[in-house]
């Protein structure tokens, strides 16, 4: 076992629990105004500002059971000091923030502006305010992917600036999916610059992922939040991104680890039978796959160990990145990593940190 | 089974392009395709669930090329590749190697074809 004290700890998924109310003074206009004159307030879970981003199922803080100590979450309203006080009670030398609330974006169907918008003012406030090299504060520049222009002009906004390490795509929403050759010049543009592309799971139309009519969280979350990441993953696979774009590094967040071995399993199955329609792929799919990185968080600690075992064994030590999600209602502290029985210390530190400094080139 | 160690196929004459006639080899069955004027003989025996691959679709492969960033894969129908597909679940081998045409860890076993005064022999090993 090891103490995460005196190793490099890089937490690849921190949310900062932004407002609207922090980001609209940097928004371009007229979206700045818009949002100001508008009375819906600070966050994207109350009910006015279910019309900017809509909501989703049920209570994430599980009805006021969970309670975070350096974060705001859930209404958001987090500072700088919040996430240097946070990192240090948690251990965390290196943290890659993204945006709690553009989780939210694939619930926007309005070919406008909004998204972009809210991503550029993010992005300028975050630089502006809290993001900080020299405090292992670094983060990473959300996609408004459905306008490929706006996704370059983050790209050209980006490019120079230290503290951004790479890109996020939410994956809730995406449509058509991320492997379509419409992303094409986002994905040249990011490999050319060393750029990770770090393909983050959300909540967008959870209350009616694939059909309506589900309870409760605990049904959505469990299948939306896995399906919004495996529907992603066989289209940029299947579709040959990692054959199009051989040096770009390719990672998945938040949904566990348990779902690779069943996915690409019935993928490579499907492969076999039906080879000719992935004519890009020079193997089979579920070896693309487990090329790629995965955030492990959040990690199926209660899970059968030989099984946990497994999924590490075929994803690869060398290809997980620890993530805490901190301060999203299920977010993994270090200790699910150093406290794994199936791994040696070796594993443990490429998986808390190394792993990832090499990725994000930090 | 013949006593020169091969068996006898057909006349070459009946054969065109695309065609597959399936014979005894020993203890397995082998199919004879014709494809791009020339013999293949494989095992038909399909790795996946045993089914009769040579008995399945002979056809040219389709594959497809990228243009560069955001262009379509255009696919078309490669006549330099020609490939059988099992009728059972679609497994498709390229008939002039045994590989499938998505993981060649996966060969289908070829045997020697030798035309010899217009009829199609097959070795037996």
């Amino acid at each position: 076992m090891i103490d995460p004290k005196e190793h490099t700890v890089v937490d690849c998924d921190w949310h900062y629990a932004d407002t609207f109310t922090q980001i609209a003074p940097y928004m371009p206009e007229p979206w700045k105004t818009k949002y100001q004159k508008s009375g819906f307030g600070d966050t994207g879970v109350k009910q006015n500002l279910a019309a900017f981003f809509p909501a989703s199922t049920g209570s994430r803080a599980n009805y006021g059971k969970i309670q975070r100590e350096f974060s705001e979450y859930p209404d958001g309203g987090d500072t700088k000091e919040d996430v240097v006080a946070g990192m240090d009670e948690l251990d965390i030398d290196v943290s890659l923030q993204i945006s709690h609330l553009i989780l939210a974006m694939g619930g926007v169907t309005a070919d406008d502006r909004r998204v972009e918008s809210f991503v550029k003012g993010y992005l300028d406030y975050m630089l502006e305010e809290v993001l900080d090299p020299d405090e292992g504060i670094y983060g990473l520049a959300p996609m408004p992917y459905h306008d490929i222009d706006a996704s370059m002009d983050v790209l050209d906004r980006v490019e120079d600036e230290e503290a951004i390490t790479g890109v996020v795509f939410v994956t809730a929403g995406a449509s058509p999916p991320l492997g379509n050759r419409k992303y094409d010049p986002i994905y040249e543009r990011c490999e050319e610059m060393g750029y990770p592309v770090v393909y983050h799971t959300g909540g967008s139309g959870l209350d009616e992922y694939v059909r309506a009519g589900y309870q409760d969280m605990i049904e959505t979350h469990t299948l939306g939040f896995l399906e919004s990441n495996m529907s992603q993953i066989v289209s940029v696979a299947s579709q040959g991104v990692p054959e199009k774009f051989p040096d770009l590094d390719i990672v998945f967040m938040e949904s566990g680890v348990t779902y690779i071995p069943g996915l690409v399993s019935r993928l490579d199955e499907e492969y076999l039978k039906r080879s000719e329609e992935a004519p890009l792929l020079e193997k089979r799919p579920g070896e693309y796959i487990t090329d790629f990185y995965f955030g492990t968080q959040p990690l199926e600690v209660s899970a059968r160990p030989d099984l946990l075992e497994l999924c590490f064994d075929m994803i690869g030590t060398d290809r997980l990145l620890y993530a805490s999600d901190y301060p999203h209602w299920d977010f993994d502290s270090p200790s699910v990593i150093t406290d794994l029985p199936m791994i040696d210390d070796e594993d443990r530190k490429d998986i808390l940190g190394r792993n990832a400094l090499e990725v994000f080139d930090l | 089974m013949s006593a020169d160690g091969r068996v006898e196929v057909g006349p070459a004459a009946g054969f065109e392009n695309g065609d597959a006639e399936v014979v005894q080899v020993g203890r397995v069955e082998v199919g004879v395709i014709k494809a791009g004027g020339e013999f293949y003989a494989l095992r038909n025996e399909c790795p996946h669930d045993g089914g009769p691959v040579c008995e399945g679709m002979v056809e040219p492969r389709l594959v497809g090329e990228w243009g560069g960033p955001g262009e379509r894969v255009e696919q078309h129908y490669d006549d330099d590749q020609c490939i059988v597909s099992c009728p059972w679940h679609g497994w498709s081998f390229d008939v002039q190697t045994g590989e499938h045409i998505g993981d060649d860890g996966y060969v289908l076993p070829m045997y020697d074809v030798v035309v010899e005064d217009g009829v199609v022999y097959v070795n037996e090993d």
